[in-house]
């Protein structure tokens, strides 16, 4: 195919994801605002942010890490997306997925992360710092579940390709890695609940004690970046989940539909739980979820 | 040719006359007493050359003019002359020694000192069993009185001991002979047959034996040698212990052929006991002579053992171990005793007065580096084969036992040697004078030390000259010591890209690719060195030393030269990290676990079936079935080199106390050579599946030693233990996948070797400049260094990417083709576990780059400077090299790929840029560009779109209502992951390190109350011999 035709698709694929990212957003925003008894803002909000905080008339950089750090962010999510096949059968959407697999995806989630905390770094504040610190703690303990999960879905399905897990759960839901491996999917959900870092899981951003933590400095274009980060790489990990465990998607709405719904889970855990403080979540999910992760392995593979 | 009887007859009669002598001036007597001692060398050197090499048959002397048994007569053959020779050596070189002693001492000191060589000469030559009596008490006598030369209270209570002791001995001789002379009616050791004794008759050699083998000062019963070494004066202990010891040895070795088997056994053992145990004590040793002392009584005890236990190998293996051990301790001990004397110093820790004393430092070396039996030295030769005969003959329990011992003994001898170079500044440092009377004697045998080894290398085992390379390079930079270090830095490189052209045909590419990571690698380090100021003496010759070794293991044939090779490199890696300012313990640590890990190894290569082929060991290998006893051995040895779980803890102090320039060799070339080992037994194992799978369990091990160290890391505080951690940590993934033994493991090994050798290299050496510019290696004290430092910042921040993992960098790579392997080969849970030290390597990785480069610049760094431009060099060519990876997988996936598919069926297509494998697929090309693009659209977006941007000043942060205070009290990186500490609660615990503090306590705690057996009192030693031969007697069952 011609690489400029793929670019554009490309292109399309990551605005059409970061529309509904954002917008995915700004309902959970509203639902969280509901919960709490408030009228809460308009869905549309993340999009009203994004333009406001890059209209602001100050902009300050510490550095030039500082400047490129929300620019790995972006790129962080940017990849992330670009290397997972959204929609099975399209072609529009299937990205640069030919680049490599589940393993490519997985490791450039952290290019991201690595890439912000360091521009984080550079701003001096302390909140910064502390945020990270608490971010990649948590971040190494939910990981072992969900990298349990994805290895008993490379023994299930023998392959780290994404494209075909998704194409082993056509034809009906019982096909889904829910219903075939639902130890795994078990496992890995509550590690997405960390990944969302909604309550319990909120010590990174955790507004009462390092208030918003990593990006405390951040503000007017770096700030917007971000922003426009959070809504693409959430609806980024929310389709790797989807076509790791939920039967990926044969079309745009279907994948709304379940993206959406996987990502309540998070909100609705959200809602109801209190904070965790960073060495209850990480014993949290070094603990049970982990033993389930290896229970899924032993499962799938010895029986 | 002058009648080697002369050299009894001389030395008496100038002793009778030396009175008369005296008294026309001491002047006279002192050239008499040194005519005569050079005589007897002269007379007794002839008869050797005549006899060794111009095959003059062995001379018998018959006395008073009739022939043996009715006579007494002596022989002088090519053993005797060789203990005559060297016994008469050391006795001339210790009275030059004693000169100025002599030169004051009463007359009767003189002739003590040549009736007692007498009585040396006499004993090694005569055949008839009393009159070796005779001449034994000759000896004694003589000995007590010289020991009472010294006139102190502790010499003269210690010359009464040994003479109570040696009276003992005597009376158990005298009455061996009367009962031999009773059942045999003959007393002539060519006349006595082992058949002419009834069993009745075994008592009677009993007697004899046993009082020979009191002599030769046994464990428990041997107090009063270790009270008389401990209070003699040095030149006289050598004789003591050195010239007496060697006669008596050599009585021994005499009366042999008429001790039953049994008995032999016995005393086989028994000496090898002496040897652990002696060495043991040796452990709580403080006053050096009395240290001397345990390890002279620990090396007879070995001799003896080497002795009979090597009767039946071919004469010149038998010469080899047990003559190898006779030099190597004999001439190393005296020699030791006379530095003694030179420094004068009683307490090991005062002995740092040697660190401004070069010529005597480096003689110390020698000696100290011969002791302990490591190459080229003849010890080393000596107990390689030694080990190899006694696992041959199934002895494992004396080999563990003398293996044990000899590490005691290593750790003793160079506690002292480190603490002699990095002891305590405190004590005060009195120049030591160096007189020629004494550094002529010492001197001579480091030489004739040296000198043997290049005998036993050239002719014995005839090595190619490559193997002689690291020494020799030692000794070529120490000629060339005075220029300055830039330019030995600079003929070091070239020397280094020399070796590598020299060796560069090598057979296969497995070889070329280690010797990529060994040679080249090495060579882009050095120019980190050139940093150096001034002329840093001796550094580069023990580089040297160290990188040919690396290339010597890839081009060894024989499994010794293997071993021969790495034993160098021990050594060299050992020096050079105890050239760090606070190295001692951290050398120590290195060295202990660096020698058990050896002598596992010995064994495993003793174990080991004969080699086929004639190519090199890595080639060969693979037609060798190597047992399994030996594959366990071999790999804990190359596993302690690589630092795995549970034999790592020499590996943070070593990194982080050695310079910080050599850091980056210790860690990222040093370590693959224990890589390159684990490759080489898998390679045997693979063609030979033996039944036990050996590996899994390394498997394990790998990758729990990649999670422990990448906790460990991320807890540090210091950047170079962070740093070495780390290397535990990745050096754990490769031994993991080289345990997988399948064709994507060993290429997720060597890929993940490479990249390691690259990203740890740049890493020690930015933190090199840092320290350069800094002085301090504690990370909370530094931070903001981005501004001052940026060209070092980029290095750390794209190597730390690479570590990582994180894609587009080669990291990736690594990572992909493990997880690939692990779950191919269906390792499921282990590679659960790399995936969780995977990500605890962010940790570390964020942790080393925020703490010293972001965050607050601290008041004190305002004025740093970038690093020198030679730390800056290297970590871009290897900057180079990780991108060029990382945008070509294939100029390395491709090679390595052909070198794995020598011993698996590739597992892997190649196809443009696109690698799968039976799981997954990865393009690393595509996904450079990718990053590329999805980096630079939003960095162009932001240029655009931002131009109002201001930078603003250091504490221009939003902080909520108060004003930050200073760099300090806003930098966060105290203790960053206290929070991951107290979630881990128990499993933080050092337990490990725990373990082997226990292990050294209890040792140290053992040796101390065997130690308590030596009351020093006399009746006590009575006590002990008579008990002694009383077990012994039972023991033998005579």
């Amino acid at each position: 195919m011609n690489i400029w035709i793929k670019i554009l698709y490309a292109v399309i694929s990551v605005l059409v994801v970061t529309i509904y990212g954002l917008t995915l957003g700004g309902i959970v925003r509203k639902i969280y605002a509901r919960v709490h008894g408030r009228y809460g803002p308009s869905v549309w909000q993340p999009f009203l942010d994004i333009i406001k905080t890059h209209g602001k008339r100050v902009s300050i950089s510490h550095g030039y890490m500082f400047y490129l750090g929300p620019i790995f962010r972006l790129a962080g999510g940017l990849g992330t997306y670009l290397f997972i096949p959204v929609i099975f059968g399209s072609v529009v959407f299937s990205n640069f997925s030919i680049a490599g697999d589940l393993l490519l995806v997985m490791y450039f989630i952290f290019f991201g992360q690595l890439g912000m905390a360091l521009g984080a770094g550079e701003g001096g504040h302390p909140y910064s710092p502390l945020g990270i610190a608490r971010g990649l703690s948590q971040m190494t303990a939910f990981e072992v579940p969900f990298s349990l999960a994805v290895i008993a879905i490379a023994i299930q399905y023998n392959t780290f390709n994404l494209t075909t897990i998704v194409a082993a759960q056509q034809g009906s839901i019982l096909n889904w890695t829910l219903f075939t491996n639902p130890l795994a999917v078990v496992a890995a959900m509550i590690s997405l609940l960390g990944m969302n870092m909604h309550p319990p899981f909120s010590i990174v951003l955790a507004p009462q004690e390092i208030p918003i933590g990593p990006p405390i400095e951040m503000n007017s274009s770096f700030l917007a970046t971000l922003q426009t980060n959070r809504g693409l790489f959430t609806a980024a990990k929310l389709i790797l989940f989807m076509n790791l465990f939920f039967g990926g998607a044969t079309n745009l709405p279907i994948m709304i539909i379940k993206t959406f719904l996987i990502y309540m889970f998070s909100v609705f855990v959200g809602a109801s739980f209190p904070r965790f403080r960073p060495e209850q979540s990480m014993r949290f999910f070094l603990k049970w979820p982990t033993l389930i992760g290896v229970a899924s392995i032993i499962f799938i593979a010895y029986f | 040719m002058v009648n080697p009887i002369y050299i009894l007859t001389l030395s008496l009669a100038a002793g009778f006359l030396l009175t008369l002598i005296d008294k026309s001036g001491r002047k006279l007597s002192l050239t008499v007493f040194y005519g005569i001692l050079s005589l007897n060398v002269f007379i007794i050197g002839e008869w050797f050359y005549r006899l060794t090499f111009l095959n003059t048959p062995t001379v018998i002397i018959n006395t008073a003019g009739f022939s043996a048994p009715l006579s007494i007569n002596l022989q002088l053959g090519m053993q005797e002359a060789f203990v005559l020779l060297f016994a008469n050596l050391t006795a001339l070189l210790s009275a030059v020694y004693l000169f100025k002693k002599f030169k004051e001492t009463h007359i009767s000191g003189l002739i003590l000192y040549l009736i007692m060589i007498v009585g040396v000469n006499g004993l090694v030559m005569t055949r008839d069993l009393f009159n070796m009596f005779v001449f034994s008490e000759i000896l004694s006598i003589s000995t007590y009185a010289l020991i009472t030369l010294t006139e102190t209270k502790k010499s003269l209570s210690a010359g009464f001991k040994y003479m109570i002791a040696g009276g003992i001995a005597s009376t158990f001789f005298l009455l061996g002979v009367t009962f031999i002379y009773y059942f045999t009616g003959n007393l002539n050791l060519d006349f006595i047959h082992l058949g002419n004794f009834s069993n009745l008759g075994f008592i009677s050699i009993f007697l004899l034996a046993i009082a020979v083998f009191i002599e030769l000062k046994p464990f428990p019963a041997n107090g009063w040698a270790l009270d008389v070494y401990e209070a003699v004066d040095s030149g006289i202990v050598s004789v003591i212990a050195v010239v007496n010891s060697a006669a008596i040895f050599f009585v021994f070795y005499k009366i042999m052929p008429i001790l039953p088997q049994n008995f032999l056994n016995v005393f086989g053992i028994a000496g090898v006991i002496t040897f652990f145990f002696s060495n043991l004590m040796g452990l709580k040793q403080k006053n050096a002579k009395r240290l001397l002392g345990y390890s002279s009584i620990g090396q007879i005890g070995l001799l003896v053992a080497s002795l009979i236990f090597t009767m039946h190998l071919p004469r010149s293996l038998m010469y080899l171990i047990v003559g190898g051990f006779f030099f190597n301790h004999l001439i190393a001990k005296a020699g030791l005793f006379w530095i003694t004397g030179i420094v004068k110093k009683e307490n090991l820790k005062d002995w740092n007065v040697l660190k401004n004393n070069k010529p005597l430092l480096v003689l110390f070396g020698i000696l100290l580096f011969a002791l302990a039996g490591f190459p080229p030295f003849a010890g080393f030769w000596a107990k390689w084969e030694f080990v190899k005969m006694l696992v041959h003959g199934k002895m494992f329990f004396v080999v563990g036992t003398i293996l044990l011992g000899s590490l005691f003994e290593v750790i003793f001898l160079f506690r002292w040697f480190t603490l002699s170079i990095k002891g305590d500044e405190k004590t005060e440092h009195k120049n030591i004078s160096l007189e020629l009377s004494k550094m002529f004697p010492t001197t001579i045998f480091a030489g004739i030390t040296i000198l043997i080894s290049v005998l036993i290398m050239k002719f014995f085992y005839d090595f190619n000259w490559l193997h002689a390379l690291p020494v020799l390079a030692v000794l070529i930079i120490n000629v060339i010591d005075f220029l300055p270090s830039k330019i030995k830095g600079i003929l070091s490189l070239a020397a280094v890209l020399t070796y590598g052209y020299l060796i560069y045909p090598l057979e296969s590419n497995i070889q070329l690719f280690f010797g990529i990571i060994f040679i080249i690698g090495s060579a882009i380090n050095i120019i980190g060195t050139l940093n150096r100021k001034g002329k840093s003496e001796g550094f580069y010759g023990l580089l040297l030393m160290m990188i040919f070794s690396f290339g010597n293991l890839l081009v060894a044939i024989t499994y010794l030269e293997f071993f021969l090779s790495w034993e160098f490199m021990t050594i060299s890696s050992f020096l050079l990290i105890l050239r760090g300012k606070k190295a001692q313990k951290a050398s120590m640590l290195y060295l202990i676990f660096s020698t058990a890990g050896a002598y596992l190894m010995m064994v495993g290569f003793s174990l080991a079936p004969d080699l086929v082929s004639n190519s090199v060991l890595i080639l060969s290998i693979s037609n060798v079935s190597l047992p399994i006893a030996a594959t366990i051995l071999l790999s804990i040895g190359f596993m302690i080199k690589s630092g795995s779980l549970g034999v790592h803890i020499w590996l943070p102090e070593a990194h982080a106390e050695a310079e910080s320039d050599v850091s980056p060799f210790i860690s990222a070339i040093l370590l693959k050579a224990g890589v390159f080992g684990l490759l080489m037994v898998g390679i045997s194992y693979i063609k030979h599946t033996p039944s036990f799978d050996i590996f899994y369990w390394i498997g394990w091990i790998g990758v729990l030693t990649a999670i422990v160290g990448a906790f460990l890391a991320s807890f540090q505080e210091d950047a170079k233990r962070l740093l070495a951690y780390s290397s535990m940590s990745q050096v754990g993934y490769i031994v993991a996948s080289i345990a997988i033994l399948s064709h994507l493991g060993w290429l997720s090994a060597m890929y993940l070797s490479f990249n390691h050798m690259m990203f740890k290299s740049a890493l020690f050496i930015a933190i090199a400049g840092v320290y350069y510019r800094t002085h301090t290696r504690t990370m909370y004290e530094m931070g903001g260094l981005i501004k001052k430092m940026p060209l070092s910042f980029i290095s750390v921040l794209i190597m730390i990417i690479a570590v990582s993992g994180v894609p587009p960098l080669s990291g990736f790579g690594a990572k992909w083709l493990i997880y690939s392997s692990f779950i191919e080969k269906g390792w499921y849970l282990q590679a659960g576990v790399l995936f969780f030290a995977s990500g605890v390597s962010f940790l570390y990785l964020y942790r080393i780059i925020h703490t010293i480069f972001l965050g607050q610049l601290k008041y004190e760094h305002q004025n740093v400077k970038e690093a020198p431009i030679w730390f800056i060099i290297p970590q871009y060519i290897f900057i180079i090299g990780i991108m060029a990876i990382s945008m070509f997988p294939n100029l390395i996936i491709q090679p390595l790929n052909s070198i794995a598919m020598r011993y698996f069926n590739s597992s892997i297509i190649i196809d443009g840029y696109t690698i799968s494998s039976s799981l997954g697929y990865w393009n690393g090309n595509l996904v450079m560009y990718v990053t590329m693009g999805v980096f630079v659209v939003p960095l162009i977006f932001l240029m655009l779109f931002n131009g109002r941007m201001q930078k603003v000043k250091q504490f221009n942060i939003v902080y909520a209502a108060e004003r930050p205070e200073s760099p300090q009290t806003t930098h966060v990186a105290h203790n960053m992951y206290a929070h991951y500490r107290k979630a881990l609660g128990g499993w933080g615990k050092p337990r490990i390190w725990d373990f082997w503090h226990e292990v050294s306590e209890w040792s140290h705690s053992l040796a101390d109350s065997i130690r308590q057996l030596y009351t020093g009192n006399g009746q006590t030693y009575i006590l002990h011999i008579i008990m002694y031969v009383i077990v012994i007697y039972f023991i033998s069952g005579v």
